[in-house]
């Protein structure tokens, strides 16, 4: 199933390591959003089992201080 | 959900993340993938065990990898103190034993690209390459992969068992193939990679037409193996393939479950990103200027109909071009009879069937329902109800997926008496 994963982060997200999404071949798409006062945003999304992988893939990752939303994308 | 089933899905997550590495490891420690896949196994026991009450570490894969560790370490004492006995009494035994030093680092793209070649090697038959694959690479269960395959949970434990046994009696090295036998050795990888994507995407038994789970880790493994190895073009074009192909899941069943014709898809459906991912995987491949393999020609082909929007969009004339060079890769009947498809699409029905016609006596294709299926669709397009009926009939009877049989008799039906 597909989560999409919503990133707020002060920092670029180009500069965060997500090369471990890529090697686990979970990684579907990423891309950013427009800046706004909060930060830079961003998302990801990934293809994985369930909920609880979709959340320990993404606790892997060295973020910084940024508030993460994990949702699961509805299937039409 | 209660704790201890909330973290005992932690478990399974984690366990689906980190087996592979956690395996890969301890071979590359033990020089014996059998014994890291029994440890790793007990890591996982031992984690199912402690987490509930202790709580899920910070760091599980490290946790997994260290526990499993010293289970292996335990192990080749003990075979280690059982040889120097050995020893004492004068057997002449002869074991390799690894390096106690030797640590697990975070470096583990080769021992997992290790692994895969491992686990698919051709010393092993076809199930047993499945059944490991997933076992091992995948992070799945014995009953998830018995449920897959439609087969009792004791028939692939024991596939699994014969496997790693086969392994070390055939003294298969750790290691990834070089040279020539690289190329040998990959297809044997690709090859297994395919048939569980294909017995995902098109059933061979059973009341469904599809398997969606193993399609969805074949996806996985290819993307994880074209990530370890960038430079084999026949790695992107598998990846190509595949996701080209999984794009159709959604259109391929109408709402009854029953397979729904290519050109009859609502590409509304196809998953689009999926076709992109697709259609980048294969210009990875053609920007490595390797000569044109197998699984490029077929990733190429499945492009053809990813690239139009509409089926009236197709080119067929290319597909029928790139059946051709598949022809001259991979001899085969099968290819030829999609051939036989694109020309009819390209050339008018007449074309296909007078392919099919020259092909229908070939051995292979005997008792292969596609066969009757294609030549009573032509029969169909050029007025000959009558023969294209009884070529429906014909293939309903060959066919073993209930669903596609329902699907045949109802065009037979619509031949009229």
């Amino acid at each position: 199933m597909r989560f999409m994963v919503w990133v707020r982060s002060p920092k670029p997200l180009a500069a965060l390591h997500i090369d471990s999404l890529e090697r686990a071949g979970v990684l579907l798409d990423a891309g950013d959003l427009v800046p706004h006062a909060c930060g830079v945003s961003g998302y990801w999304l990934i293809d994985v089992r369930n909920r609880e992988e979709a959340v320990e893939r993404i606790k892997r990752i060295p973020l910084p201080a940024c508030v993460v939303e994990i949702r699961q994308v509805a299937v039409v | 959900m209660g704790a201890t089933t909330s973290v005992h899905r932690t478990v399974d997550a984690v366990w689906r993340m980190e087996s592979a590495k956690v395996i890969a490891a301890l071979a590359r420690y033990t020089r014996d993938v059998g014994l890291a896949e029994e440890m790793a196994q007990d890591a996982l026991v031992a984690a199912l065990e402690q987490w509930p009450d202790e709580g899920v570490p910070k760091n599980p894969g490290a946790w997994l990898m260290t526990t499993a560790k010293r289970r292996a370490i335990d192990q080749i004492r003990r075979r280690e103190n059982f040889n120097r006995k050995v020893e004492e009494i004068g057997r002449d035994v002869q074991e390799a034993t690894p390096d106690a030093s030797e640590g697990v680092d975070d470096e583990i793209g080769d021992d997992l690209l290790s692994l895969i070649f491992t686990a698919c090697h051709p010393v092993l038959g076809t199930e047993a390459r499945v059944a490991l694959t997933l076992k091992m690479l995948g992070g799945l269960k014995t009953e998830e992969i018995a449920r897959a395959f439609l087969v009792s949970d004791s028939t692939v434990a024991q596939r699994i068992v014969r496997a790693k046994k086969a392994l070390a009696d055939a003294g298969v090295p750790f290691e990834v193939p070089e040279g020539p036998e690289l190329q040998t050795r990959l297809a044997s990888v690709l090859e297994v990679l395919y048939l569980i994507f294909n017995e995902g995407y098109s059933a061979t038994q059973g009341d469904d037409w599809m398997r969606p789970e193993l399609c969805a880790e074949a996806l996985r493994l290819g993307r994880v193996l074209a990530e370890l190895a960038p430079k084999e073009a026949e790695v992107h074009s598998l990846v190509a393939l595949m996701e080209i192909q999984a794009s159709r899941s959604k259109a391929r069943t109408g709402p009854g479950g029953e397979p729904v014709l290519l050109l009859e898809q609502d590409r509304g459906k196809w998953d689009w990103l999926l076709i992109g991912r697709g259609l980048k995987a294969l210009e990875r491949a053609e920007a490595l200027n390797q000569p044109p393999g197998p699984y490029y020609v077929q990733a190429a082909l499945a492009a053809c109909h990813g690239r139009a929007r509409k089926p009236e969009d197709t080119d067929w004339q290319r597909i029928a071009a790139l059946y051709e060079v598949l022809g001259q890769i991979s001899p085969s009947p099968i290819v030829e009879l999609n051939r036989a498809v694109a020309l009819a699409m390209a050339f008018g029905p007449a074309a296909g069937l007078a392919l099919v016609d020259e092909i229908a006596g070939e051995k292979a294709l005997q008792g292969y329902h596609l066969l009757p299926s294609v030549r009573g669709d032509f029969l169909l397009k050029l007025g000959r109800t009558q023969e294209a009926k009884a070529e429906f009939e014909k293939a309903a009877k060959l066919t073993r997926n209930e669903r596609e049989k329902t699907l045949l008799l109802e065009r037979a039906a619509s031949c009229g008496t």
